[in-house]
């Protein structure tokens, strides 16, 4: 966000440094274009590279070796810029995943108007780790994931398939880590699960597939925010961007290598697939998300290219022969370019929005409606309807609402229904003020690179749980006296612990400069008692209560317990029952290991689900 | 039945026909009848349908094979013995009208090895297509299917011994499983399928690309069209059939029959290290983690390949007048899944009175939704199986109870004196249904 302290000769630091990737997988581009460079917040870094939130650890768990690590801060390595692109430096690699997953960061980032922690305190299943660590060449495999008991990215390295390989040169080696896509796509699994780490537990159909989906829509669209390669695609296409192009498919050398012939999750291959119930492995299912999220996307950029093209061709609509005056290419380009940033935001904003489990797609379109209402209610584009649409056309409906129009896609308001969030609100949204502030402010960080002095201030992990909470504790006991207090209005149990999952003040600036505050608290609670019948996962219930920042509770998004107290909650619940457990019997189905349990295993089987090592696994 | 009302029925028919050479099945009534002959394989299957004709029976032999024999039913030797016994007309001359392999699993074809099935006529062997001889994308599957399986059985005999007792169950699962899909072109069973006999029976890899998803009929068995419910030709179904590629070769220690090894290394030596020297935060803990990282566990992998065999399975229902009777074989999710979102099928599997139930009754192979919703009340159901130590989950109760709560009469091989309905007969090593047409 700022600047770094000034360099000991008093010499101000730049803000932004400045690196090279491959923009598509190296095998797309020989073409002019692949190779870009981009620009990453600049902070100060060891060789590695190793900065305050990301480490790059190059161990290579098949040959058993470290590789040397790369030195950022290098004069030459500076003065260029960056290392120039190349498969055969391990340095290189080290350098495009450090670039690529501190712009998915970045993003994230701005999005939701606070800095994210990746670093992991103590817990159960794992040690504390400071920092978010990327390893570009773990093992060997045609896979990618990320371990979340390990705190890492893990990318994996290949042969590419003799008899079937598509663009690559048989017998090639296939590096995961020099894909953006996937770096992006693993990037936005890990802080997903930083954001919302409950959203590993498949508890109905969506959930995985929204990780997957997810990730995918982080990647496809921060591909579009690379204006040169744009440029160059809209020149090449005549813009229709939809045209299969490196730019749309993802990961395509990863499809072309593992032999399946085409990318691996492409969203855009069929046009009429719309969300079925019978579609319930991950990556399909993601994909229609992906699928619906480009379709409005695209609509939107028609719509803000009319006039151009009007002008362009004179009202005929028809282009002239041959190449695309240049101009016109930059215009449609910074077009593009800026409507993909609006989604990409939209979509990220709408984390504040979702409920702390049990996620479904439809959720995710009421948080991204509601969130882009919130902050900009004048909608010229008509961003938001052109979504809404392509949502319908993908057959995402979502469950309880009166209609499609806008206003009833909005989360409950509850200003009436629910009192303001602290008596004491004045004093409340000032501490968690000046927290956000420690965050922003480059000066208060301290200048070595030890973890957060108190990272217990912000994560703790609760005795018998296995995720971490995002809360100061103090902050955390006063929220836990409001929500027991209100607890049927929040559509709580009032026999299970309510716990604080999480509280944020965040900032969002308009695109007119309105400076948006809002206060963001989780609530969650657990019942375990079905945990058996549900293959290991438990029932969970909880709310995202989002209020203004004078205290004042605007908007719920609800999933309520079973013995709520509400008629109305209480139906909503027992239908989250039922689905829950309808997506274990097909997964049951499907699974090809369920003739194969024993009785102790099959007890745990979803539990079995919840590892993205095998999601990832073609 | 009762036997006096046999006895009337039975004079009346023999006055009426006159004899052929073919053995006409005893106690009609009036009512033309099917019978399900269940042969007691132990852990296999191998169903005899017989329908009865006017001058004559049909006869379709559904499966032979084990992986392991019981000690009721006898080696599978005895049972071929049985069969081809039954299947002998007066003439001395065994037939039968057609032979349906449905998958290349050794529990479902390992019978078919022996020598004494030449001397059987049968008309005409019906396989998956992916059992075609020189279809590209049927020689692709099956050279995948069987390279896997290769590769993994080399593998898992040079694993050293496990150490705890998960680690030993997982290990003779994966070992059982990749025995059992260890079935390769040159198999004495596979051979007698695709070119033995006697006859010069024709051979069908179903469903072929010109049926397009209409009723078969064959000259074969007058009077029955065959619905081909599966497997598919759809390329998102076919990826059922996949076993994982790549890097489970590398995985399963190096004995890939690729000749690929060790993994090889991506960089030249100068950039390589032995020690770490980043301010990094990594625990030797880590390091072993990392090594472990990559590639599925062998159990993984068989589990894979038995799910991609079983996707090959050729779904069938007969219809014979208005009676309809399901043979899915070992399908799994894909096929069945296609199966009830078509609404033609869909109509099909409620009118159905005869079930063998499919994987030999494990939970996986019978959708809830297809018992609770879509059967009807009354009809029959068999399950060749038997319950293995290793598997305890197979047969599974849920299914089966789920069946009797259906009104279902149903029989398993492994405990004849249960089916006491009426519609089965009950004899050393073989239980048969009647179905009325």
């Amino acid at each position: 966000m700022l600047r770094p302290p000034p360099s000991s000769d008093g010499i101000v630091q730049a803000a932004r440094r400045p690196l090279k990737i491959f923009a598509s997988d190296p095998l797309a581009g020989r073409t002019f274009g692949n190779r870009v460079r981009i620009d990453v917040v600049n902070e100060p870094l060891q060789e590695g590279p190793v900065g305050s939130r990301l480490e790059v650890i190059d161990y290579d768990g098949a040959q058993k070796c470290f590789y040397r690590p790369v030195n950022l801060d290098h004069p030459a390595v500076l003065l260029q810029g960056g290392l120039d692109p190349t498969e055969a430096d391990p340095r290189f690699h080290q350098q495009m995943v450090y670039a690529v997953a501190m712009k998915t960061l970045e993003n994230f980032d701005r999005a939701l108007g606070r800095v994210i922690r990746l670093g992991s305190s103590s817990r159960r299943q794992s040690s504390a780790y400071p920092r978010l660590r990327l390893f570009p060449h773990a093992f060997y495999g045609a896979n990618a994931f990320y371990q979340p008991a390990l705190n890492a990215v893990l990318f994996g390295y290949f042969r590419a398939d003799a008899a079937d390989v598509g663009p690559n040169l048989p017998g090639q080696t296939v590096f995961t880590c020099l894909s953006h896509d996937v770096i992006a796509h693993e990037m936005t699994h890990a802080i997903v699960d930083r954001l919302r780490p409950m959203f590993l537990e498949p508890s109905n159909v969506d959930v995985l597939a929204f990780h997957e989906g997810f990730s995918d829509i982080v990647a496809l669209f921060q591909h579009f925010s690379f204006q040169d390669i744009l440029r160059e695609q809209i020149q090449r296409t005549r813009l229709d961007i939809r045209s299969p192009t490196p730019l749309v498919q993802l990961a395509r050398q990863f499809g072309y290598a593992t032999g399946s012939g085409k990318a691996l999750r492409s969203a855009l291959d069929e046009p009429g697939t719309s969300l079925s119930d019978s579609t319930i492995e991950p990556h399909q299912r993601g994909s229609i998300l992906v699928a619906a999220v480009f379709d409005g996307f695209f609509k939107t950029y028609q719509r803000r290219i009319a006039d151009l093209v009007r002008i362009a061709t004179g009202g005929t609509g028809t282009l002239p022969q041959g190449d695309l005056h240049p101009d016109l290419v930059n215009r449609i380009a910074t077009e593009a370019s800026r409507t993909a940033q609006r989604v990409l935001d939209m979509c990220i904003r709408a984390f504040d929005y979702l409920p702390p489990v049990d996620v479904t797609f439809g959720d995710f379109l009421r948080a991204m409606i509601t969130a882009d209402f919130e902050l900009i209610p004048q909608d010229e584009s008509d961003c938001r309807g052109a979504m809404i649409e392509a949502f319908r056309l993908r057959g995402i409906y979502p469950a309880g609402v009166g209609s499609l129009a806008e206003e009833s896609l909005l989360w409950e308001n509850v200003e009436s229904r629910l009192p303001p969030l602290n008596s004491d609100a004045t004093s409340l949204v000032g501490r968690a003020f000046i927290q956000a502030m420690h965050a922003f402010d480059a000066t208060w960080q301290p200048a070595t690179f030890e973890p957060d002095a108190s990272p217990t201030e912000f994560q703790y992990a609760e005795a018998g749980e296995d995720y971490e909470v995002d809360v100061n504790r103090e902050l955390a006991m006063e929220l836990h006296a409001y929500a027991a207090a209100n607890a049927q209005a929040l559509g709580l149990s009032t026999k299970f612990k309510i716990q604080v999952r999480g509280f944020h003040p965040v900032f969002r600036v308009a695109p007119n400069g309105r400076l948006q505050i809002e206060l963001v608290a989780q609530f969650a609670q657990i019942d375990r008692h079905r945990s058996a019948l549900l293959g290991g996962i438990p029932f969970r219930g909880g709310c995202t209560l989002v209020a203004s920042s004078n205290g004042r509770c605007r908007y719920l998004v609800s999933k309520p317990m079973l013995d709520a107290s509400d008629p109305r909650h209480r139906s909503m619940a027992e239908a989250r029952l039922a689905r829950q457990e309808d997506y274990l019997q097909m997964c049951d189905l499907a699974n090809a290991m369920t003739p194969y349990y024993t009785a102790a295993d099959a007890e745990l089987r979803m539990r079995e689900l919840m590892n993205f090592a095998n999601l990832h696994r073609g | 039945m009762a036997t006096t009302k046999n006895a009337k029925a039975t004079a009346k028919k023999v006055a009426a026909k006159k004899t052929t050479a073919r053995k006409t099945p005893a106690g009609a009534s009036g009512r033309r009848k099917m019978f399900v002959r269940m042969y007691d394989v132990g852990f296999g299957d191998a169903f005899l349908v017989r329908i009865s004709r006017r001058n004559g029976e049909l006869r379709i032999l559904f499966d032979c094979g084990s992986i392991q024999a019981s000690a009721a039913g006898g080696a599978m030797g005895n049972v071929v013995r049985k069969i081809i016994a039954d299947v002998t007309d007066a003439d001395g001359v065994a037939r039968i009208d057609v032979i349906v392999a449905t998958h290349r699993h050794k529990d479902h074809v390992s019978g078919f090895a022996d020598d004494a099935w030449n001397a059987v006529e049968v008309k005409e062997v019906w396989m998956p297509w992916t059992e075609h001889p020189t279809d590209p994308q049927a020689r692709r599957i099956r050279n995948l299917q069987s390279n896997l399986a290769l590769a993994l059985s080399a593998g898992l005999a040079a694993a050293p011994a496990a150490v705890d007792a998960a680690a030993q169950r997982a290990h003779s699962v994966a070992a059982d499983l990749v025995a059992n899909a260890l079935m390769l072109s040159n198999d004495g069973a596979m051979k007698m399928l695709h070119s033995g006999f006697s006859g010069l029976p024709e051979r069908r890899f179903l469903p072929s690309k010109a049926d397009d998803g209409r009723a078969l009929v064959t000259a074969a068995l007058p009077g029955v069209r065959i619905h081909v419910l599966g497997p598919s030709r759809d390329p998102e179904l076919i990826r059922d059939m996949d076993p994982p590629k790549g890097e489970s070769f590398l995985r399963v220690r190096g004995a890939g029959l690729g000749g690929h090894g060790a993994a090889p290394a991506p960089f030249v030596p100068e950039f390589m290290l032995t020690q770490s020297v980043g301010a990094w935060t990594f625990s030797p803990d880590d390091q072993a983690a990392i090594e472990g990282a990559g590639g599925l566990s062998e159990l993984a992998v068989a589990v894979a390949l038995d799910k991609a065999v079983n996707g090959t399975s050729l779904m069938l229902i007969l219809e014979v007048a208005g009676t309809l009777l399901l043979f899915p074989g070992d399908a799994q999710w894909g096929t069945w899944m296609a199966a009830l979102e078509d609404p033609h099928w869909r109509e099909l599997l409620q009118r159905v009175s005869f079930y063998k139930i499919g994987h030999h009754g494990s939970h996986n192979a019978t959708p809830q939704t297809f018992v609770r919703d879509l059967l009807p009340r009354g009809c029959c159901a068999m399950a060749s199986t038997l319950t293995r130590k290793i598997w305890p989950n197979i047969p599974r109760q849920e299914l089966l109870t789920g069946l009797i709560a259906k009104a279902a009469d149903v029989a398993r091989s492994d405990q004849p004196s249960a089916a006491t309905a009426r519609a089965f007969k009950v004899a050393p090593g073989v239980i048969e249904a009647t179905v009325l047409l």
